[in-house]
């Protein structure tokens, strides 16, 4: 699936995942005050197509933030409109969601789970990487060249909010010239 | 004679992990197990007096173990280490009777004062 990694390198990277994402999953619960159920994280260098078929959903919202430092990239965070107003109810929003109180849930939301899955991540890999904040974008509308990274290493995980419909996934797609940087640190840590 | 301890995980850099933190001088015996099946097999084989034992594991999950190991009584002493640390999550293993939740990335000076808190070092 991915000859990229050894199998100790995806292992430990499928690990620092699993723990980054635990945070913010955590995050996620403590602010809605609901469990929140992980899938386990998978790790897949993605095709230009495949790329383009993952923003090609429209039963979902779609925000971005890019993150500079010793590894650079994005973070797409995928929210399914379904369930946006229960989320919004558990967080004291007025529901039913106006256009601007939804875009403000959907960019607290993305900020939580993106920025707990970033630091947690860098930080267990003692890498830098400072997150930018997140803005709604529209696939559909941009053509898929905008969005550059198309042939990288992919990292995704899916959040379930119990009790609602809701359901977010978290993807961080990393620059070529930051996968070695990753691969680096990764085997520091075997070591 | 060395404790016999169990380090349950299936992630072998989390298994490894545990190795680390445990202090150096502690006398110890240590078996792996990369699911919550070999977890109970090490403890039926008396390999677990101690069992550090992950939650989310494929064949039988940390959950399983804690309630397998909670309605037959037995003495083994675990202590859980997740990256799971959903309120929730903490509630359900203390009502197993773990001894103590820690979370992931171990720290391996909570893992020792945890260990002589049970008296165990």
């Amino acid at each position: 699936m991915n000859t990229l990694l050894s199998e100790e390198q995806r292992d430990a990277l499928q690990e620092l995942m699993n723990i980054s994402m635990g945070r913010a999953a955590n995050a996620l619960a403590r602010l809605v005050g609901a469990k929140v159920t992980l899938s386990i994280p998978r790790i897949v260098s993605v095709t230009p197509v495949e790329f383009a078929q993952m923003l090609n959903d429209t039963d979902v919202w779609y925000t971005r933030q890019s993150f500079l430092g010793h590894i650079r990239g994005e973070v797409l965070t995928v929210l399914s409109k379904a369930g946006c107003d229960s989320i919004g109810e558990l967080m004291d929003y007025e529901v039913p969601l106006d256009k601007d109180t939804l875009s403000e849930l959907l960019l607290e939301l993305a900020n939580i789970l993106a920025g707990a899955c970033l630091s947690g991540f860098a930080e267990q890999l003692a890498l830098n990487a400072k997150l930018s904040m997140p803005t709604i974008f529209f696939p559909q509308n941009q053509e898929v060249a905008q969005v550059h990274w198309a042939s990288t290493l992919m990292m995704e995980v899916e959040f379930k909010v119990e009790a609602s419909q809701f359901d977010s996934r978290v993807v961080i797609c990393l620059e070529d010239i930051a996968v070695d940087t990753l691969l680096q640190a990764l085997n520091r840590l075997l070591e | 004679m060395p404790i016999p301890v169990t380090i349950a995980d299936d992630s072998l850099m989390s298994r490894k992990a545990v190795r680390r933190a445990l202090p150096p001088d502690w006398d110890v015996e240590i078996t792996e197990a990369c699911n919550g099946k070999e977890a109970l097999l090490a403890v039926e084989s008396g390999k677990a007096e101690v069992l550090f034992l992950d939650l989310t594991m494929p064949e039988l999950d940390g959950f399983g173990v804690l309630k397998y190991l909670h309605e037959h009584h037995t003495k083994t002493v675990v202590i859980v280490i997740s990256a799971d640390i959903q309120p929730e999550a903490k509630r359900l293993v203390d009502s197993l009777g773990a001894f103590r939740f820690l979370h992931k990335p171990l720290q391996a000076e909570q893992l020792r004062d945890t260990l002589f808190e049970v008296g165990l070092i």
